[in-house]
């Protein structure tokens, strides 16, 4: 009997460990539904991240993860309140800019002792990816690319308005020659030189972080006093407003109709990020689409220094998790680390030397085009404040170019009102 | 209920026992919580810092309500906005005047005088020289919901009470009808504003594409800024017109016929007929229908939330909307918690007069 009941308890232990972890896994992108498990062949930021955890799930030994359904646009409330609430996600994937905010008040674990143990090598990262995932001497997540804006090109309406040299597109360096090489594409095209998502998501907020960046100015200082009520920023908002009132692009576009403009060919440039790269590839080489020659360049310096807005993406682990669910997490991190090629694929920057320096990597489509861009990636100083002072700034911004609220007016509110969020 | 043994219960008791699971859900779930949203509100309380450190909140009284609500050098004028405390004085004036001379009862002329005088007394307070809000977009988020709520509700009772009187007849034509025009009512907001999107679309959408047939130029609904708030509206009027439709039918169908037909004697018929026997005769299915919808359509969020994220500039930002991004994008839980007090206060406000309505003889 007692034998008996040693090989029950025997067995149990072997059951309960041959049961796989389930992992809970939390991310943005949107949803990709038949992403499958092919980490080479999916298109598109959804479905290669999808491809990468269902390749995850069947590959890992006794790990399987369920992806929670989140709203990209609601991503960091939808995080928070499951924190608040005591049930986070056991992996996720956040924005680097978000660190202060969760590692700050120990909500993400410190995995730097723990990183060895399922064969991540954080040798293998780049400074600036260290430098990302770090917050007060620890490592809170593991990197996986650096994203930025980027001038996506349609070659062929440049080249009819003269603005192309040795095959590359010729792009301003002055706020003067800007409004020029719109009105020559205007001139030579009737069409509009630049297209962005100036009425929704951050992106006009994205292009004039990144001129005032380029005066060698920012909107606010380490210290925390708000600098927005000044010439750097005029400069910079009247570099693209001068487009607008010239009748030259069009404010009133959000993310989705800009970006349909762009693929339709009616416009010379797109601003928008590294993540649409092989999506855009993709479009122009299908032969309804009116995108046919699509070119990929660094933002361009309109000012002193060059500067593009930049962030990371990387993926953490709640400080709660502990002992086997743990080291399943980790596993999963390991899993996405060593997939860096594939993210890659996106258009975003990889973050593994390795990978960096591998052939797949340099001849990912465009790639050549954008390699100054991990140079100039820049981003605000960090702050728990980050979403609702971005939010301050595309209102006033919007106000400025939808609603006709003075440049002076619209910078001091902004100023006056990220001062609020900092001294809350 | 007859029982031979001494141990049945008492009416009371009875009544207490089928109560009981009602009564349990309602405490745990709306007074518990609603008691302590105003405890939260008197504490400076950050929604992640206390779940991993219940001690990481302070009291602070009733600070968060002034953060909000008022500001510094906060001055009162008579002439600070003369249009709104202009009508104010007219409506005081009208109350008076209607009493007197008989055309309104007591219970209207006293609300029209409350309402009026909060007219007069509310746009008056201004930050005087050096002086600012706190919080400078908590007020103009209340306007924007008084705008919301004074648009929609007109908007849907009126299409409601039309749509109701045009399918008030019993063919299978207006039964299908009926059917439909309630459909709208049961998809959910994300449908709702999704199927809105689309349409408002200036590339794709149908009223883009009706605009440019005939001619015109396609208007940015959702990003312009005098249209997207009536776009929201639109939207939200195509949503919510089912159930007042349903309530204004239920209404209509108790009218009896021979009051139509001895109208139709003194010659009332069709429109004429509507004005003067139907209108009367609905005043209070008017009257419910008109409350219930001020106190949905003050919780408005996810038409502003998914179609405008309440831009452009702040023009569709809504109470609901700013007490979520306080609470859960900016953590600050006391703050949001003192907001959605006041909104409470607005609705229970509400609530008081539809109670007291309902308890009015007509």
């Amino acid at each position: 009997m007692k034998h008996a009941l040693l090989t029950a308890a025997a067995v149990a232990t072997l059951a309960t460990s041959a049961f796989a972890q389930e992992i809970t896994l939390g991310r943005f992108f949107g949803a990709c539904e038949d992403a499958g498990t092919d980490t080479t062949a999916s298109v598109g930021e959804a479905c290669i991240i999808q491809s990468i955890i269902n390749a995850a799930d069947a590959e890992i030994d006794g790990v399987s993860i369920n992806t929670l359904p989140t709203d990209w646009g609601n991503y960091y409330d939808q995080i928070k309140a499951a924190y608040a609430g005591g049930t986070p996600p056991d992996v996720h994937v956040m924005h680097r800019h978000r660190i202060p905010e969760f590692a700050g008040i120990g909500a993400l674990a410190e995995i730097s002792d723990d990183l060895e143990s399922v064969g991540i090598d954080p040798n293998d990262w780049s400074e600036n990816a260290l430098a990302a995932v770090s917050y007060n001497g620890g490592i809170y997540g593991v990197p996986m690319d650096f994203h930025a804006n980027l001038w996506h090109v349609n070659m062929d309406i440049m080249a009819e308005a003269g603005l192309v040299a040795d095959g590359k597109p010729v792009l301003p360096s002055s706020p003067e020659e800007l409004l020029e090489h719109a009105q020559k594409v205007k001139e030579a095209t009737g069409k509009d030189y630049l297209a962005a998502d100036f009425a929704q998501f951050p992106i006009g907020v994205r292009l004039v972080l990144a001129l005032m960046w380029q005066q060698n100015a920012n909107i606010f200082t380490d210290d925390g006093t708000a600098t927005i009520n000044n010439d750097a920023a005029k400069n910079a908002v009247t570099a693209i407003t001068q487009l607008f009132d010239a009748g030259l692009a069009n404010p009133r576009l959000n993310y989705a109709d800009s970006q349909q403009a762009f693929l339709n060919g009616e416009a010379a440039i797109l601003v928008n990020g590294t993540w649409v790269v092989d999506f855009y590839t993709a479009e122009a080489a299908k032969s309804e689409v009116g995108l046919d020659n699509y070119y990929v360049a660094d933002f361009p310096t309109l000012f002193e220094t060059g500067a593009t807005w930049a962030d990371s993406h990387m993926w953490a682990i709640p400080s709660t998790l502990e002992g086997d669910k743990k080291m399943a997490a980790l596993k999963v991190l390991a899993f996405i680390n060593d997939h860096n090629i594939d993210w890659a694929r996106t258009g975003h920057m990889a973050v593994c030397t390795s990978v960096v320096e591998s052939d797949a990597y340099k001849s990912l489509p465009h790639r050549d085009e954008y390699a100054g861009t991990a140079a100039i990636a820049r981003d605000t100083p960090p702050s728990e404040r980050y979403g609702a002072i971005q939010d301050v700034l595309n209102r006033e911004l919007q106000a400025i170019w939808l609603t006709g609220k003075s440049v002076d007016d619209a910078l001091s509110d902004a100023e006056i009102e990220v001062q609020d969020l900092l001294d809350r | 209920m007859v029982g031979k043994s001494g141990n049945r219960l008492s009416q009371a008791q009875a009544a207490w026992l089928l109560l009981a699971p009602f009564l349990i859900t309602y405490l745990l779930f709306l007074v518990y919580p609603f008691f302590q949203g105003i405890w939260i509100s008197l504490h400076d309380w950050n929604l992640l810092e206390v779940a991993f450190n219940p001690d990481a909140k302070t009291f602070v009284g009733f600070r968060n309500y002034e953060r909000v609500m008022w500001g510094r050098n906060i001055e009162w004028g008579l002439f600070t906005a003369p249009f709104w405390q202009g009508l104010g004085f007219v409506g005081l004036a009208l109350s008076v005047f209607l009493r007197r001379a008989d055309r309104l009862s007591r219970f209207n002329a006293i609300a029209l005088g409350v309402a009026s005088l909060l007219l007069v007394v509310l746009p008056g307070f201004h930050p005087g020289e050096e002086g600012r809000w706190y919080d400078r977009r908590f007020w103009p988020t209340v306007g924007n919901t008084l705008v919301f709520v004074g648009l929609a509700v007109p908007g849907v009772t009126i299409s409601a009470m039309v749509l109701a009187a045009a399918l008030n007849r019993e063919t299978k034509a207006m039964g299908a009808l009926r059917t439909l025009f309630f459909l709208s009512q049961v998809l959910s907001v994300t449908v709702v504003t999704l199927i809105w999107q689309i349409m408002f679309s200036p590339r794709q959408g149908l009223i883009a594409n009706i605009t440019e047939v005939l001619g015109g130029t396609p208007i940015n609904w959702l990003t312009d800024e005098q249209f997207a708030m009536a776009a929201i509206v639109i939207a939200t009027i195509w949503w919510s017109l089912g159930v007042a439709m349903i309530l204004f039918l239920a209404g209509l169908q108790d009218i009896s016929r021979e009051i139509y037909e001895a109208a139709a004697l003194d010659n009332a018929r069709g429109v004429k007929a509507f004005w003067y026997v139907t209108l009367p005769n609905l005043k209070r299915t008017i009257t419910l229908v008109v409350v219930l919808q001020i106190i949905l359509h003050f919780q408005v969020f996810g038409q502003a939330h998914l179609m405008t994220q309440g831009g452009p500039n702040d023009t569709t930002q809504v109470l609901v909307r700013y007490i979520y991004q306080t609470g859960f994008r900016d953590s600050e839980l006391g703050r949001a918690s003192a907001m959605a007090v006041f909104l409470f206060l607005i609705m229970g406000t509400f609530s008081v007069i539809q109670f007291i309505a309902g308890r009015e003889k007509t």
